[in-house]
């Protein structure tokens, strides 16, 4: 096999179902296909995965999937990894946005990652013994022995630097992540993150359960993003099994994912004015997201969207009270919304807070693959909304707001443009809203059979990609929350500014623990 | 004789008792004014007898320091507290001391709070400490320069008897050299007590934290000792700025009718400049760290000005 057998400039395949092309690549020509893809299609490479088929094909497989803004559909390289030979070329070095995910296949599958500029241990802690959870002879009840903290922490040397210390467990409800400060005085010099200390293996948990039941799980993979992570796993459902759902509930299912945008958006603005101390706007803001939290228990039985969606549509139909309801309420929120954001650009103390505060230069955040609301603020104009719409982002334009000062007022502004974005995009919805079925049934899985998801959540792209296996069960699923791309921005993004800018710079990004560790 | 340890007791008390309903007034009004119904006037009260009541955890690394931080600080705040006038213009430790001995006073809580903060050897309390004395050493000199202003003017150091001056005087406070000395003292009142814009009372943040950084370490009676002692620093502070520059309403001697009257006096007083606090606290974010020095710089430049527009004048 020879390089000369792929053209790399040429427009990627298209694809008749679903939103990927797939490409088998042999594992030694893969750093060179994705150079060669960025070369010419500035393609991103997004999330790189491995499934097990020793038992089937006695290999394992890495996927790269790859998107790019001239083309329509993701593409995703496949290399076949020999399980007498579990070694497969790393290319973290030229795409760091695979490093962390490059290394849990390491922890995960026990494949070895050839030149990885940092092998260490991500996903399962140094303490863990000699297993790969996600390899199929692996028993998921397992017990195993804990030995006590083994992590060694990079020591920072010189006259006068410090390192400070914070979390695992964190003052305020919050999720257990490690930071580990290099400072010289106040000013950080470099920042440690560890992750994964709450790694519950739902990906190994999909494996197990029918899909029935999967869609709860998927639901629960983020707290803050359950129903955008329900709607790309019942996405991929309805990919394999070929089923279109009816209008209406793609409609109900857009206006929901948009909610969540919202909501998540004005919590994020509150929060953010709080860490620079300016109370009175979080107060406001807190109040609008309350108002939004009575409206999603009505319209969904529950306060942050869960057990609404399923494969095949959603779970209940909306009456003419609640499509009333839903659309005074949305007025009432914006005119409020207007004057909360009226405090907020009135007072010069915040923005001289927010302004140049935690710089995330673009160039970074091409590198390191940075997605969402945070690329968005940093200058990568992408949008799973636009770039590969699903749902009734199909029928619809998107307005994409893109900043390229990349600070965390720009991440604000982002958010702000959004909900106004979405108030527009929910209104138009509501006005098209056509009667119909809000549900059909899905026929049953036929085996064998893949599928990728992409979905704009909130922060950023959420990416599912499932295999189905015998009796409507799956053999994997893959989950790419868009915190695994930008938990390593935060790193850049605090450099150089001083120790108590942190937390707004770590809020304006507001990553996700749980969506990170799964 | 009789009188002066009346006075002594009043004083007393009232630095014990009052200075926690003004914190709970302002965490009230504070949270009227974002829309919350707050904890109530009382919390304080309620917060200190809980922690007092509480066992405590004391780090294993922490040395004698750690151990007497608590009882300097509270001994030294409330000496301060004596000398300062509140009710009457005879302060009961203004035969021992004057503005200087309060200033002073102050900063060997301060320094030992800083100390007690770096024993332990947590990086919170080192940054803690660190940020304090960053900001006191510009605070500190703002707040000399301004009362020295008041004392020329008066001709005296001791806190009672400018007051005194201040009383016979009409409308001093008209002064350009009062005017720029009390918006000095009023940076100084912010930063000295951990307010926004300088430090944020409410914040959970260990990395923003100034004052509270530094007391992170300490639980149960001996945090309610440090609780204590910065609210009644913070009365000490809020006193003497309403005292000095307005001084109306306070009763020249310790009788029980006048000292009733001065009561009231006092109440409105703190009760106003509590609520200019509140109002700068929730119309302004907190400034960013390396901003601080600038505001304190500013104190510092009104309240010289303050003193050359004395001789001006």
């Amino acid at each position: 096999m020879s390089e000369s057998r792929y053209d790399w400039a040429a427009p990627w395949p298209s694809t008749s179902h679903g939103v990927e092309a797939y490409l088998d690549v042999p594992r030694e020509l893969i750093p060179g296909a994705l150079a060669a893809l960025r070369e010419h299609h500035s393609a991103r490479l997004t999330s790189v995965f491995c499934e097990d088929r020793v038992m089937t094909e006695q290999c394992f497989y890495n996927y790269y999937v790859l998107e790019s803004p001239a083309q329509r559909a993701y593409l995703v390289l496949r290399a076949g990894i020999p399980a007498s030979d579990p070694v497969f070329p790393s290319v973290s070095a030229a795409f760091p946005s695979a490093n962390w995910q490059e290394r849990e296949i390491q922890d995960w599958f026990g494949l070895t990652a050839q030149g990885h500029p940092n092998p260490r241990r991500v996903a399962l802690h140094d303490n863990w013994p000699d297993v790969h959870p996600l390899r199929k002879e692996f028993s998921a009840v397992a017990e195993l022995p804990f030995a006590g903290e083994q992590h060694v922490y990079r020591p920072t040397l010189g006259e006068g630097v410090f390192q400070i210390p914070v979390g695992p467990v964190h003052a305020g409800i919050i999720e257990p992540g490690h930071f580990s400060f290099s400072v010289a005085g106040e000013p950080i010099l470099y920042l440690q993150l560890r992750m994964f200390y709450v790694h519950k293996g739902i990906e190994k948990r999909f494996e197990q359960l029918p899909v029935g039941r999967c869609v709860a799980l998927a639901e629960s993979i983020s707290g803050d993003s359950s129903f955008s992570h329900g709607v790309a796993f019942c996405q991929a459902l309805e990919t394999v099994a070929g089923l279109e759902i009816p209008a209406r509930a793609e409609a109900i299912r857009t206006i929901l994912l948009e909610l969540e945008r919202i909501y998540n958006h004005i919590a994020d603005i509150g929060a953010i004015a709080t860490d620079v101390g300016f109370v009175i706007a979080n107060a406001h803001a807190s109040r609008l997201r309350e108002m939004l939290f009575v409206l999603n228990e009505g319209l969904t039985g529950s306060r942050l969207l869960r057990g609404m969606v399923c494969p095949g549509g959603v779970r209940r139909d909306w009456n003419r009270e609640q499509v009333v309801e839903l659309s005074e309420t949305l007025r009432q929120f914006e005119t409020e919304f207007r004057d909360l954001m009226d405090i907020i650009e009135s007072s010069d103390s915040t923005r001289d807070r927010l302004e140049h505060t935690g710089v995330l230069p673009t160039e970074q955040a091409r590198e390191l693959g940075v997605v969402g609301v945070a690329g968005r603020a940093s200058g990568i104009d992408r949008d799973v909304r636009r770039d590969h719409p699903y749902a009734a982002y199909r029928h619809w334009t998107v307005d994409v707001p893109v900043y390229t000062e990349g600070d965390v007022l720009r991440r604000m502004m982002v958010r702000v443009k959004e909900i106004g974005g979405a108030l527009f995009l929910i209104r138009a919805l509501l006005a098209s809203l056509t009667d119909g079925a809000h549900r059909v049934p899905l026929p049953p899985l036929e085996q064998g059979r893949v599928a990728l998801s992409a979905v704009e959540g909130w922060r950023g792209e959420i990416l599912h990609w499932i295999r189905t296996g015998p009796n409507n069960r799956l053999e994997r699923c893959r989950i790419k929350d868009p915190s695994l791309n930008n938990w390593p921005a935060l790193v850049e993004a605090v450099k150089g500014n001083i120790v108590p800018d942190f937390p707004v710079i770590n809020k304006s990004f507001n990553l996700s623990y749980s969506g990170t560790d799964r | 004789m009789s009188s002066y340890i009346l006075s002594f007791f009043a004083q007393l008390l009232l630095l014990l008792f009052l200075p926690p309903l003004v914190g709970g007034f302002i965490k009230t009004a504070k949270a009227r004014l974002q829309t919350r119904r707050g904890p109530g006037l009382l919390q304080p009260y309620r917060d200190l007898a809980k922690l007092a009541r509480k066992s405590m955890v004391i780090p294993n690394t922490a040395s004698w320091i750690f151990h007497i931080t608590p009882h300097v600080l509270f001994t030294s705040t409330l000496l301060a507290g004596l000398m300062i006038p509140t009710l009457s213009t005879r302060p009961p430790l203004a035969i021992v001391g004057g503005v200087l001995a309060v200033v002073y006073l102050l900063a060997l809580g301060r320094f030992f709070l800083a100390l007690g903060g770096l024993d332990t050897g947590s990086s919170f309390g080192g940054l803690g400490s660190s940020r304090e004395m960053t900001i006191s050493a510009i605070a500190e000199p703002a707040l000399m320069l301004a009362v020295f202003t008041v004392a020329i003017t008066t001709g005296s150091t001791n806190l009672g008897s400018m007051a005194d001056q201040a009383l016979g005087q009409s409308w001093r406070f008209l002064s350009p050299s009062q005017i720029l000395a009390f918006a000095a003292l009023l940076i100084v009142l912010i930063a000295e007590t951990g307010r926004i814009p300088v430090d944020n009372p409410a914040t959970h943040l260990e990395l923003t934290m100034i004052h509270e950084a530094m007391i992170l370490e300490y639980s149960g009676p001996w945090l309610a000792l440090i609780e204590w002692s910065a609210s009644i620093k913070q009365f000490i502070l809020m006193s003497l700025l309403i005292n000095v520059f307005f001084p109306f309403g306070l009763a020249a001697d310790w009788s029980l009718p006048a000292l009733a009257v001065s009561l009231v006096w006092l109440l409105l007083k703190l009760l106003l400049l509590a609520v200019v606090v509140i109002l700068v606290e929730t119309s302004n974010a907190k400034l960013r760290l390396f901003r601080v020095p600038e505001l304190l710089a500013v104190a510092f430049v009104l309240s010289a000005l303050a003193l050359i527009s004395t001789f001006l004048f």
